[in-house]
């Protein structure tokens, strides 16, 4: 072995993705279990939801309730499993695994770490909402083709609920406490983001309260690629609201793990 | 002295008021293993994490941290990237298997592929774990672990190597077989900055150690001029004598012999042996006589008693 050579620090996107490849690596390790459920998901929803309650009501407004339904699901399947990636899982690996304390003795700054997690969550979102898709082409349920461009929209709620859910566990003492953050904020979100109903009809305030909630926005941008005929420049809007809330929450998300970190 | 890598002056660091590191100077030279030796909380792996910049010391206008020229709170990354770090937890990704372990670590240097495969052959053999290679991290021992952990803080070939107590835990064999690749390390130019509990360790490894107390520098130096300077060379343990230096002073007053009394076990330290029996004869006790080492000389600079936060 020949010691002392000379040393490069690798760029910041290598590191990013050296990051994204170990999560990458950890994850499909255990590929079975970790690959079933995002297909299984959405054929419970769909079963329960859409055969269950599309028994009564065949269509929301001038949509199919199925379609309207699955156009949902691949954002919020998304949201749950980018939610849960940030929240229990970077709290163990920070104060149970001390996989963070191994990490941070190679090069590698808090920042890196965070953003290569929540690259992989963005990642791992795409993939869950890819499954929601090849479920719902293959029931028959969405038949427009750009839909398959729904998966970005997968992939933009993974890194937003990521970063949303970093930002919640930089403050959480206590992992029992993320149980507020599930019932108290993501399952409220989950009705009132327009998934399972249409935002229209609800009351002026709640409407208006709807549009402040990230799940909305990305909806919304779901629906219009998975449901022909949607598409107007508000989405935009949407677009650029999801990207001052992951440079707002990621800010604060950095903030405070750093000092969780660098103690 | 050699060339001086780290230098470390009036270094300071507090928690909510708490004083881990209290002025702290030291200096580690090239390829020499260095020992930070404590009690528990005497400030030994804050030191260390300053170092490689996972802790930031407070902020003292002539606070020197210097680690081969650079400063840990601003260029930490280079640092890491020049640097092994083995922390004091083993923190191995469990669901994944020996290689696949030091492949993800090996990324995070950003050495190619190709590269890693032959470093982590090498580590492999190196730390005598070749035949683990396919092996899930979790069904190895704590040894086995350890090594690994080590083995991956020696993939980019670090100039500078940080172990806290790296053989916290682990049997004899396993022990010896890191002090000698430590050993080896040295041999072959890597600066080795280290933590235990154990004296014997510190005694077989370190060049140069330094015996550190709720944050305060006490002594340093190479561990066998130490001992020599600062303690008889026997000691003989009596049990079962009651707090009563009159036992001793009485009738060995001559200056030769220095007794410490701890719970109701009394140590006589003196540079003649055959002095230190007759007095064990003259007590009518059981007693031992035997070379002082440097777990006496801890025990003597940092107190026989647990401090709150032991």
């Amino acid at each position: 072995m020949n010691y002392n050579n000379n040393y490069k620090l690798p760029s910041v996107f290598r590191r990013l993705i050296s990051i994204w490849y170990r999560h990458f690596r950890v994850y499909s390790s255990s590929f079975f279990s970790n690959a079933f459920p995002p297909f299984l998901e959405p054929l419970i929803f769909l079963a329960g939801l859409g055969i269950g309650v599309g028994g009564f009501i065949q269509n929301m407004g001038a949509v199919n309730y199925a379609l309207f339904l699955a156009s949902g699901l691949i954002v919020t399947s998304s949201m749950y499993t980018a939610s849960f990636e940030c929240t229990y899982g970077t709290f163990i690996r920070l104060e149970f695994d001390y996989v963070y304390d191994g990490m941070l003795g190679a090069p590698i700054s808090p920042t890196d770490l965070i953003m290569g997690e929540i690259f992989f969550v963005g990642t791992k979102g795409f993939f869950f909402s890819f499954a929601v898709l090849i479920v719902v082409w293959i029931v028959g349920i969405i038949t427009y083709p750009l839909s398959v461009l729904a998966t970005l929209v997968g992939f933009l709620t993974g890194v937003m609920f990521g970063t949303l859910s970093m930002f919640v566990t930089s403050f959480v003492r206590n992992i029992n406490h993320f149980n507020f953050y599930f019932t108290g904020l993501l399952t409220p979100m989950f009705f009132f983001s327009g998934v399972v109903f249409p935002l229209e009809n609800l009351p002026k305030g709640l409407a208006y309260a709807a549009e402040i909630i990230p799940l909305t926005h990305v909806v919304r941008m779901s629906r219009a690629l998975c449901i022909p005929g949607r598409f107007s420049p508000y989405l935009l809007l949407d677009m650029a609201y999801c990207v001052l809330f992951v440079a707002a929450a990621g800010y604060f998300a950095v903030k405070g793990l750093r000092k969780r970190m660098i103690v | 002295m050699g060339d001086i890598v780290i230098d470390i002056r009036n270094l300071n660091k507090s928690y909510n008021g708490f004083k881990a590191v209290d002025s702290l100077d030291f200096q580690v030279e090239k390829a020499e293993c260095f020992g930070l030796l404590g009690p528990n909380g005497a400030g030994k792996t804050t030191t260390m994490k300053i170092i490689y910049g996972k802790s930031e010391h407070d902020e003292n206008r002539d606070t020197v941290v210097n680690v081969f020229g650079h400063d840990p709170k601003r260029e930490s990354l280079t640092i890491k990237a020049f640097s092994g770090v083995v922390p004091q937890q083993d923190n191995l990704d469990t669901e994944l298997n020996v290689i696949d372990n030091l492949r993800i670590y090996s990324k995070f240097y950003g050495i190619t592929s190709r590269e890693a495969k032959k470093r982590i052959d090498e580590l492999l053999l190196f730390m005598e774990l070749q035949e683990k290679a396919k092996s899930n991290v979790r069904g190895l021992s704590g040894g086995m672990q350890r090594r690994l952990t080590i083995a991956r803080a020696l993939l980019n070939r670090p100039k500078l190597l940080i172990l806290d107590e790296p053989t916290t835990g682990l049997d004899p064999q396993v022990r010896h077989l890191i002090w000698n690749k430590i050993r080896e390390l040295k041999e072959m130019g890597v600066t080795i900055l280290l933590t235990t509990h154990y004296m014997e360790e510190a005694f077989q490894i370190c060049d140069r150690i330094l015996i550190m107390d709720k944050g305060k520098k006490i002594l340093v130096g190479n561990p066998r001029e130490l001992l020599s300077k600062n303690l008889e060379r026997y000691v003989m343990e009596v049990y079962g004598v009651s707090g009563d230096n009159g036992v001793c002073l009485e009738r060995f007053n001559e200056g030769e012999i220095r007794c410490e009394f701890f719970m109701d076990t009394m140590f006589a330290f003196g540079d003649d042996s055959g002095k230190l029996s007759k007095l064990g004869e003259a007590l009518k006790k059981d007693y031992y006589v035997r070379r002082s080492n440097l777990e006496d000389l801890f025990l003597k600079v940092t107190g026989r008693s647990l401090n709150e936060l032991q």
